[in-house]
């Protein structure tokens, strides 16, 4: 049994939240989505199985509804609204992503919804939070990754700023949904009631960067892209044989000139000033381009192996779809089948992000539109 | 009233991706008991800065491990907590006799967090990593490109933000847990894992329908859009993100630049045309932007309900950005020397209990006293005695 087992939560998130519904439902929770007559728009983001687009078929949804039951409801009429309320009188928890006001305006704002139901826990996922000057303004997760400071740090120096790989931001504003909901539901066991939750998609990214608020607080410092190169200069993107790797030299350094020595390399980084880890981050450059040198005799997974063989922790520059394949991840049973009898498919599902050994992780099958409106409206009865 | 009142974390992590979760768990109320080992990697100021920012609210002891009297107090310590976390490869806990078989037998209850790079089984389990490593493994820094550019992917250790944030999430759900059943539990975190679970689609994509990822540089990632990107604007390095979905917006976004010709070009009247044309239309949009400083275009396009947002350096954040200072993002805090320090806060707001900074980073070894004494219950003449043996510092 999972973590949140018997926590329902109804799910009324656009992409911008629905990797907070995601997680809950991974955590064991009942989390209901809910969407329109027409379906979730995410029904309608690329890309989609055999590329045809059909609200049954869209990766995008498959990856964000995973786990979760499915009901249509339009809450954005009167009547719709209503039958809101009273789903949420029997719920422990609401997450949404509209603009600042929009519930509250159809009597759904978390104070009515509390009036019915004062245990429930109000969770809303905006651009910028639901206080502040910028309460109404709109944001993708581009607009968000470039506002808080993450897309200004990547790229190489004479190109342009980059995003992220995934939508960092909505994830982020996810995982912090989940932990304010899971705190507030934590909370309500000593209170008795419920509250609001609000995750700003700003917010939670600029809570994700590493060095770069800290730099400026303290030396004025405006952090700038680099390429692969790492703030700390201990990791650079090199070459091998056949591909690229990911250099370091901030672990067993001793190791991996000796490593170098027996190839008949290195010997200018045999040099005890270069066992000061200060002096090898001054030093990058030339160290990366020695190391460059040597990593050319190799193939990208021999270096990888030899490396981790003595424990220098190196790795190989891999696409994601390499992890498909990874045995490790094999082994630990990452990847889930999970059937989609329509189709007469059996995909592999990404897995828990991390194990509860007392509470496995769920992963499910996403709900097809309406699949549990019967259901769900009889649980009202 | 905070969330984890009460809650006593003994955390043995070190560099970035466990001191993250562990500072959120001090945001949330909890005891967070540093032990720390000398001569670790550290980012200077402990008080603020990126240190503070990692272990704000914290206490610090400095304790030998290697001697069984430093053991002995981590032991007694971990009796009296209720999460023990580390964030070690997988075998020095194990070594250590720290690991969650010898915990449980001091607290039936605890909750033990391994946050290792790969998991505590499968055959890389004893693999050695940091952030960018996983981030090469995960695909991040190869995908992180132009198209056909080489890999540019994160200057910074994203991977460790990630891993934390969701290691909080973790501890959280466990101690919702033992609420419910009285059980403890061991959570295996393996940093591989988190890093991959926020990889989004693309894996199932890949598990589906085959083929290879190329990098899309800076093309929407969720629904198409067009104009979509980010524009070079007046100044250097200044730039501007614009994404433009559908109709209305793109109406709102020609209005908004006073309806330059170009934009009723009948190549662009559609949402796929302007899809199929959006080399061209960045041409434009960009000659547009070139012109213009960003945060003033920015605020106009925001003034007609077009998502944009200038691509925010370091100042524009923390001392720019009338946003997050409404919303107390970042924090001063007063530490004992009688200095402020700036540091960030807890990113969420809960309305009726909500996370707030405890305080700054502490010095090494700062409340090994107050740990000793008021925890342990250890007097004076024995505090002083492991000092002047070097178990403690």
């Amino acid at each position: 049994m999972g973590a949140l087992a018997g926590v329902r939560v109804l799910d009324l998130c656009d992409e911008k939240g629905a990797f907070a519904g995601k997680l809950l439902a991974g955590l064991g929770a009942d989390v209901i989505l809910v969407e329109p007559p027409g379906g979730s728009a995410l029904r309608r983001v690329p890309p989609f199985w055999q590329g045809a687009p059909h609200a049954e078929r869209s990766l995008f949804f498959w990856f964000y509804g995973a786990g979760k039951r499915g009901i249509t409801l339009d809450w954005r009429t009167a009547g719709g609204a209503a039958t809101l309320r009273r789903l949420a009188a029997r719920a422990d928890v609401l997450i949404e992503s509209e603009p600042p006001g929009t519930l509250a305006a159809l009597g759904c704002g978390s104070a009515a919804l509390r009036a019915g139901n004062p245990r429930l826990v109000v969770a809303s996922i905006t651009p910028f939070g639901r206080t502040g000057p910028y309460r109404d303004w709109r944001a993708s997760d581009t607009v968000a990754q470039a506002m808080c400071g993450i897309f200004f740090l990547n790229g190489h120096r004479d190109g342009p700023p980059l995003r992220s790989l995934g939508l960092q931001a909505y994830h982020q504003a996810g995982i912090f949904a989940a932990v304010g909901v899971v705190s507030a539901l934590l909370a309500r066991d000593v209170s008795g009631r419920g509250q609001d939750v609000d995750v700003s998609l700003q917010a939670a990214v600029a809570a994700s960067l590493e060095h770069v608020p800290g730099f400026w607080h303290q030396m004025g410092l405006v952090a700038a892209r680099q390429g692969t190169l790492h703030w700390t200069r201990y990791f650079c993107v090199g070459r091998c044989r056949d591909g690229w790797v990911m250099h370091c030299t901030l672990g067993d350094w001793t190791s991996l000139v000796e490593w170098m020595k027996a190839d008949g390399m290195g010997a200018e980084l045999d040099d005890p000033a270069l066992e000061d880890i200060k002096t090898r981050q001054a030093e990058a450059d030339r160290l990366f381009a020695a190391l460059d040198a040597w990593a050319a005799r190799y193939t990208v997974e021999e270096l990888h192996e030899d490396a981790q063989l003595r424990r220098i922790p190196y790795a190989a520059v891999r696409p994601p779809e390499a992890l498909l394949r990874d045995p490790h991840l094999a082994e630990r049973g990452f990847f889930v089948p999970i059937e989609h009898p329509d189709l007469g498919l059996t995909v592999p599902y990404p897995g828990a992000p991390f194990r509860l050994t007392d509470a496995p992780w769920r992963v499910a099958r996403p709900p097809r539109l309406g699949e549990h409106d019967a259901e769900v409206l009889a649980e009202l009865r | 009233m905070r969330p984890l009142d009460g809650i006593r974390v003994l955390d043995f992590t070190w560099v970035v991706a466990g001191p993250v979760t562990t500072r959120i768990l001090a945001d949330l109320g909890a005891e967070v008991i540093k032990v720390e080992r000398r001569g670790s990697l550290d980012f200077g100021d402990r008080r603020g800065g990126l240190s503070g920012t990692l272990m704000r609210g914290k206490k610090s002891i400095l304790v030998d491990l290697n001697d069984p009297r430093g053991l002995d107090l981590a032991r007694r310590l971990a009796a009296v907590s209720d999460v023990v976390i580390d964030n070690f490869s997988a075998r020095v806990m194990t070594n250590l006799g720290l690991d969650y078989e010898a915990l449980v037998q001091l607290r039936p209850d605890v909750i033990c967090v391994r946050m290792t790079g790969f998991g505590l089984t499968g055959p890389d389990h004893d693999h050695v990593s940091y952030g960018p490593t996983l981030q090469a493994l995960t695909g991040y820094t190869l995908l992180m490109a132009e198209p056909d550019g080489p890999p540019a992917g994160f200057g910074y250790s994203y991977s460790d933000l990630a891993g934390g944030n969701l290691g909080a999430l973790a501890v959280l759900a466990a101690l919702w847990h033992r609420r419910r059943t009285g059980r403890g539990q061991l959570v295996d975190l393996a940093q591989l894992e988190t890093a991959a679970s926020v990889l989004g689609p693309v894996l199932l994509e890949r598990a589906a329908n085959g083929g290879t990822t190329a990098p899309v540089g800076n093309a929407s990632q969720e629904a198409p859009a067009a104009p979509h990107g980010v524009y070079p604007c007046a100044g250097e390095e200044r730039w501007i993100a614009i994404t433009v979905f559908g109709d209305a917006e793109w109406e709102r976004f020609a209005t908004a630049i006073g309806r330059p010709a170009w934009t009723r070009d009948e190549r662009f009247a559609t949402r796929s045309g302007r899809e199929r044309h959006a080399g061209e239309l960045d041409r434009l949009v960009a000659a547009w932007t070139r012109g213009q400083q960003a945060d003033e275009a920015m605020a106009a396009l925001q003034r007609a309900g077009v998502a944009a947002g200038r691509v925010a350096n370091a100042e524009d954040l923390c001392a720019r950005d009338p946003q997050l200072a409404a919303r107390g993002h970042f924090v001063d805090v007063p530490t004992p020397e009688g200095r402020t320090v700036r540091i960030d806060g807890a990113p969420f707001v809960l309305s009726e209990t909500p996370a707030a900074v405890s305080g700054p980073g502490p010095l090494l070894g700062e409340h090994a006293v107050e740990v000793l004494a008021g925890v342990l219950g250890l007097g004076g003449e024995d505090i002083a005695a492991l000092r002047a043996s070097g178990v403690l510092g």
